[in-house]
């Protein structure tokens, strides 16, 4: 059996001619996953350290795990940054997230929505893509990548950051091109 | 491009097997062989908030939409709709399992375990592993040795009014297993992510 998770980077310029790609296992699912998998799974709270950096905790709740995103979104879905730090159990957030925007250093975030699951031979998976476009007048390099999703905590709603990578090779993306990350949640039996 | 693998997801069992005073008779601990695919469709629904259709543990296809309900495994005593489940089927595990083969009822008859609650333990940090456990005793009162368990698994709530349920993961076992009269077996899954 394997649960995987893999993620894909692909780099365009203007012209929409494909600049660069990589594609490989996920770094990580973060702890927080597990976090909320217990919240509902066990139909209770506990901690959690929302994107903001309060903890806030976790309950069962419908919205939880939320990660579909509307068009300029940058709180939630697939999000992109500049950050190089090892990936840990207990991170919380990117560690240098690239905004919605088109000023220096940002990127417009597309809508993210995640495909329906299939079944292909043993496998069941699902795969959910976004594409940011660098309209900031300059060269952008993305680090990294990982997922925000929607929590609820006893008192407060917010975001959780449940899996995060640090790509192997930073990734340039020229000023009108575009880079789009796909996230492929797969089981195989 | 490879990747040298540093994280690793997890999920595991272990089954313990007690006589009617309390001592182990057996002991079973593997990696699961899976998750099915109703596990992977209800974190879709949670994901992209919406509707899918999913097939209950019934054999039905349920259309399923994003609540607190989905994934609960937390059952009570007595309630076999959800929680984890043991049985006598042997049939290796697919992709599209959706039910136990042959799973255990519920009481006193033959065959029939007395299924106490589901529990689960809080998500524990150590190092950089982050794991919890979910568990559950279920008795044999029914007045002669259960022979023949093969297979475990877990049932989770997909909706809860009208009450669906479906295979989140199951697990054919090595050798078959034998519950005494008053004895007991525990069934306890840990899923685990390793960085």
């Amino acid at each position: 059996m394997r649960r995987e998770l893999w993620y894909r980077a692909i780099v365009r310029d203007r012209n929409g001619k494909v600049l660069s790609c990589e594609n490989r296992r996920s770094r990580s699912v973060l702890g927080n996953w597990y976090r909320i998998l217990y919240a509902h799974m066990a139909s209770t709270s506990t901690s959690l350290v929302h994107t903001s950096g309060n903890s806030w905790g976790v309950i069962n709740f419908g919205d939880n795990w939320k990660f579909v995103a509307a068009a300029n979104e940058d709180y939630i879905g697939i999000v992109i940054g500049t950050g190089i730090a090892a990936v840990t159990i207990n991170d919380y957030k990117l560690e240098s997230q690239i905004m919605q925007g088109t000023s220096s250093g940002q990127m417009r975030h597309l809508a993210s929505t995640p495909g329906w699951p299939s079944v292909a031979g043993s496998s069941c998976d699902f795969l959910t893509s976004r594409t940011f476009l660098n309209n900031s007048g300059g060269s952008i390099t993305v680090r990294e990548s990982g997922i925000y999703c929607r929590v609820k905590g006893p008192t407060y709603y917010g975001y959780a950051c449940i899996v995060r990578d640090v790509l192997a090779t930073p990734q340039d993306v020229p000023d009108g091109g575009s880079i789009t990350i796909d996230y492929t949640l797969r089981i195989t039996v | 491009m490879k990747q040298r693998m540093k994280i690793k997801e997890g999920l595991s069992y272990k089954v313990v097997v007690r006589d009617r005073y309390g001592k182990v008779l057996k002991r079973i601990a593997a990696p699961s062989q899976s998750y099915t695919r109703a596990w992977n469709q209800c974190l879709y629904v949670l994901n992209r908030h919406s509707s899918f259709t999913i097939i209950d543990t019934g054999g039905a296809g349920r259309s399923i939409s994003y609540s607190s309900s989905v994934l609960r495994a937390n059952a009570g005593a007595g309630e076999i709709g959800y929680g984890i489940r043991v049985g006598k089927g042997m049939m290796p595990v697919t992709i599209n399992d959706y039910a136990l083969e042959n799973p255990c009822g519920e009481g006193t008859g033959v065959d029939q375990f007395l299924h106490q609650a589901t529990s689960a333990s809080s998500p524990a940090v150590v190092g950089s592993e982050c794991s919890f456990w979910v568990r559950r005793v279920m008795v044999n009162n029914s007045g002669s040795t259960i022979s023949g368990i093969r297979e475990i698994g877990c049932y989770v709530m997909m909706k809860y009014s009208p009450a669906y349920y479906g295979l989140g993961y199951r697990d054919v076992l090595p050798a078959e297993v034998s519950v005494p009269d008053g004895g007991s077996i525990t069934v306890t899954y840990t899923l685990k992510v390793t960085i």
